[in-house]
């Protein structure tokens, strides 16, 4: 074979798809752009503003005890005391980022998103009634109100009925639990306002008992609260918070990142066969280099697509990682693997995608010979969760050298908790090796044979026998 | 039959390139007069299909062979396998010296039957890259680009993307991506297929310009009326079989015509009239046409003839290529207008494949 015909052929194969503007658009700038919009999300929705409610609660406190510390709890004034009393704590618990550039922004603009989540201090008022009062009736009285249209923010809205349970701080006699609360609201009530009241009613409801008791809230608390530091792991230069959500999810984002290059760069090298194909250039292209340097050339140009695409979202990755100050969860050796890896993944889809592009005569016709070469694929993606959480099985280990899948699940495990010995590693890259080589020979034989069949379109039998043929 | 119309001082087509041309124009290097191809029993199927039975074959370099036969006879078959880019099931053939034509694609220019180009390529890049897949230096190719274009009249159309161009022009386009590293053995499959009048004399008159500065030319065609104007040797394919080959002039000499062409003053009352030595007679396309009686002379046939009938003109007509391919064929089963009309439309229809 030619190396300088391969190149050539290779060059303008990576030319003619990634200096393109769809490509730079579809697989470029559009996730760049969504990564500029993360946060833009964040500053629209935290320029979003929350409802305000006002309005009264009716409160039947059968105790006679609860309805009065439910008020003072209640209040806007007291709502915004635990709320600062909340923000500091937070601040207090959250690491001193002053020397991180962009931290002090950082530090308002979590602030805003805690206002966010709690929404603006509701005005809420009680109505104290009797404590025989008839739930049902008080019912009505807000049922009646539905449909006054009254505002929001009308200080004069009904919101709803909070029924305080008789024996909700003193048992009754033969009681081997505490009675609670019933709350019944208006329709459409803000979640936050909601949360509010119930959190208010059962503050109250829990004074009244330590009250009753004559027991001291403060030192119940302390003797019930256990200060645990989060989990720390022991790395090699010192120690860092345990994130085992990123351990799990890191495993599958490698794999992920190794299917995209492999799928994106196979599915433009079917696409830009398909079209030599179809043009008829094919011949003329025959004509000036073999069969299997074209083949070659073409492999090659579009594994540097893939290689590219993978590069630039792996960099993003690793760029994410750096921020948080997370890049010694990557072993550098993964990503020499990953390296490999997608060179012989790419080595045995791509070249099966350049057999199936040559094979048929338009788009349509490669679906059904490409359906079996995609349910190969999915077995890592429906196994990535399993393969993580235990890298060791005997299915995650035995999948790991069954090519064409082998490099994927390969990947998953080294990139696991509990990585295979080098050795695993190894042979798994050689039996994908020899996968590699057999899917080369087996697309070389449909490649020399598939360009120049038109008609019908081949089916998996007729690809063997095209095999024999050549 | 012609075709169109000859170029009159152009009498050297055969085997040999014109000394008096070769002269004059550079000679691509390591010409030599030995064998550019050489086939030898070759065969090849494809499935129960047989495509090419037993073909031996010798082109001597710088040739001008016409490769003809209908439809489906095998010629593009025989073609692609002298690219390599098919491959026989049996036999042996050498191309420009070498057991397989990849070893010399750079020396050889094609332009197949079944042509395109990259639709969305600008034309200048496009043939920048055949250029540079025939390992034509790059700073040269520009230049080279620009000269053909301006020899076949597309002048602007470097920077045009192919799809932009008409059929013809990318016909044309496609004839330089075969001819622009100056090959020694320039192959083309049915080069004036949807080339108009024009066009085609202008193709016609760049094969023979390629032809003359000595460049080996295999030209494929199912109009045997476009070889015969152009080549002198004439290889005839049928059903994969070599049917014949040999120069025109002997073909002519060897294919006795058994037809007399007239031009009548009165055609009136011609079909009923019996006339000494001619079994009948008939208003064919250009003439009339009167058929000679078994073992009559054609000379006394003829005689007879414009004894019996006043005439502006009468002569023996000269056999063209489809007479001969008739005459070879009529065994197979098929009738003698059957087989010409198919021969007409790119086809032929046999007792087999009926």
């Amino acid at each position: 074979m030619n190396p300088t015909k391969i190149l050539r052929v290779a060059a303008r194969e990576f030319a003619s798809t990634a200096l393109t503007k769809g490509f730079l658009i579809g697989a470029l700038v559009v996730p760049a752009l969504i990564f500029a919009m993360i946060p833009l999300i964040g500053i629209l929705v935290n320029q979003a503003k929350p409802p305000t409610e006002q309005g009264e609660v009716i409160v039947i406190d059968r105790t006679g005890s609860v309805g009065g510390l439910f008020a003072d709890r209640i209040s806007p004034e007291a709502i915004a005391e635990r709320r600062m009393e909340l923000t500091e704590e937070l601040a207090e618990n959250i690491p001193d980022l002053s020397a991180v550039p962009g931290a002090a922004d950082a530090q308002e603009s979590m602030n805003a998103a805690l206002q966010q989540a709690l929404g603006e201090v509701p005005k809420i008022s009680v109505d104290q009634r009797a404590a025989d009062a008839d739930v049902e009736a008080i019912k009505e009285q807000v049922r009646t109100t539905l449909t006054d249209g009254v505002a929001r923010d009308d200080p004069d809205r009904l919101l709803g009925a909070l029924v305080i349970a008789e024996n909700a701080v003193m048992r009754g006699d033969g009681d081997e639990d505490f009675g609670g609360f019933e709350l019944f609201v208006r329709p459409k009530l803000d979640d936050r306002t909601v949360g509010e009241i119930r959190s208010a009613a059962r503050w109250a409801i829990l004074e009244a008992r330590f009250s009753a008791n004559n027991e001291d809230r403060e030192e119940l608390n302390r003797l019930t609260r256990v200060n645990a530091a989060d989990t720390q792991e022991i790395t090699e230069t010192g120690t860092r918070e345990a994130s085992f959500e990123l351990g799990i999810l890191l495993p599958g984002a490698f794999m992920i990142l190794l299917m995209m290059g492999v799928f994106t760069g196979g599915q433009y090298l079917l696409t830009t066969t398909i079209e030599e194909k179809s043009s008829r250039v094919v011949e003329i292209l025959l004509s000036a280099c073999s069969a299997m340097e074209l083949m070659t050339g073409k492999i090659l140009g579009q594994m540097a697509v893939g290689l590219l695409l993978t590069g630039v979202y792996s960099s993003v990755g690793i760029a994410a990682l750096a921020t948080f100050a997370l890049t010694d969860l990557i072993d550098p050796m993964a990503l020499v693997y990953m390296a490999i890896f997608f060179i012989l993944s790419y080595a045995m889809f791509g070249s099966l995608m350049a057999a199936i592009g040559s094979a048929v005569n338009e788009l349509r016709e490669a679906q059904s010979l490409m359906g079996p070469v995609m349910l190969l694929t999915m077995i890592p993606y429906m196994l990535f969760l399993p393969i993580s959480r235990d890298p060791s099985a005997t299915y995650s280990v035995v999948l790991s050298y069954i090519p064409p899948i082998s490099p994927f699940v390969m990947m998953l495990r080294v990139t696991s908790s509990e990585p295979p010995a080098t050795w695993e590693v190894l042979l798994s890259i050689a039996v994908s090796g020899a996968g590699a080589l057999f899917c080369l020979w087996f697309a070389a034989k449909v490649f020399r044979v598939g360009l120049l069949m038109f008609g019908k379109p081949p089916n998996f039998a007729t690809l063997v026998k095209w095999v024999r043929m050549a | 039959m012609e075709w169109f119309q000859s170029n009159p001082e152009d009498t050297n087509r055969g085997d040999q390139p014109g000394p008096a041309r070769l002269n004059s124009v550079p000679k691509p290097k390591g010409v030599s007069l030995t064998e550019a191809i050489s086939m030898t029993s070759v065969r090849k199927t494809f499935g129960k299909k047989v495509a090419v039975e037993g073909l031996d074959l010798t082109v001597n370099r710088g040739a001008l062979l016409g490769l003809i036969g209908p439809n489906g006879a095998g010629k593009t078959t025989s073609i692609r396998m002298i690219m390599s880019i098919l491959f026989p099931d049996s036999g042996e053939l050498s191309v420009l010296g070498k057991n397989s034509a990849i070893e010399s694609k750079d020396r050889i220019g094609y332009l197949p039957e079944e042509r395109g180009v990259y639709k969305k390529m600008k034309v200048g890049a496009f043939l920048r890259h055949m250029a540079a897949l025939k390992g034509v230096p790059s700073d040269g190719a520009a230049t080279k680009i620009n000269e053909w274009l301006l020899k076949v009249d597309l002048p602007d159309v470097a920077k045009k993307k192919c799809e932009e161009l008409s059929k013809g022009m990318q016909q044309k386009v496609q004839f330089i991506a075969a001819v622009l590293h100056e090959p020694e053995l320039l192959i083309l499959d049915e080069p004036f297929s949807g080339l108009d009048p024009v066009n085609m004399r202008l193709l016609r008159d760049l094969i023979r310009e390629q032809h003359e500065r000595g460049t080996t030319v295999i030209f494929s065609t199912h109009v045997m009326a476009q070889a015969q104007d152009i080549c002198d040797r004439i290889v005839m394919i049928h059903q994969g079989h070599k049917v014949l080959d040999d120069t025109i002039s002997d073909i002519r000499s060897r294919h006795e015509t058994r037809v007399i062409e007239f031009e009548p003053l009165d055609p009136s009352g011609l079909e009923s009239l019996s006339i000494d030595g001619v079994t009948g007679t008939r208003q064919g396309e250009r003439a009339w046409e009167a058929d000679i009686g078994d073992g009559i002379e054609p000379a006394r046939a003829l005689a007879s003839l414009a004894s019996a009938v006043p005439v502006n003109r009468a002569e023996l007509r000269r056999p063209t290529l489809e007479d001969v391919f008739i005459g070879i064929v009529t065994g197979d089963g098929a009738s003698e207008e059957e087989l010409r009309a198919a021969v007409r439309a790119g086809a032929v229809v046999t007792e087999e494949e009926e």
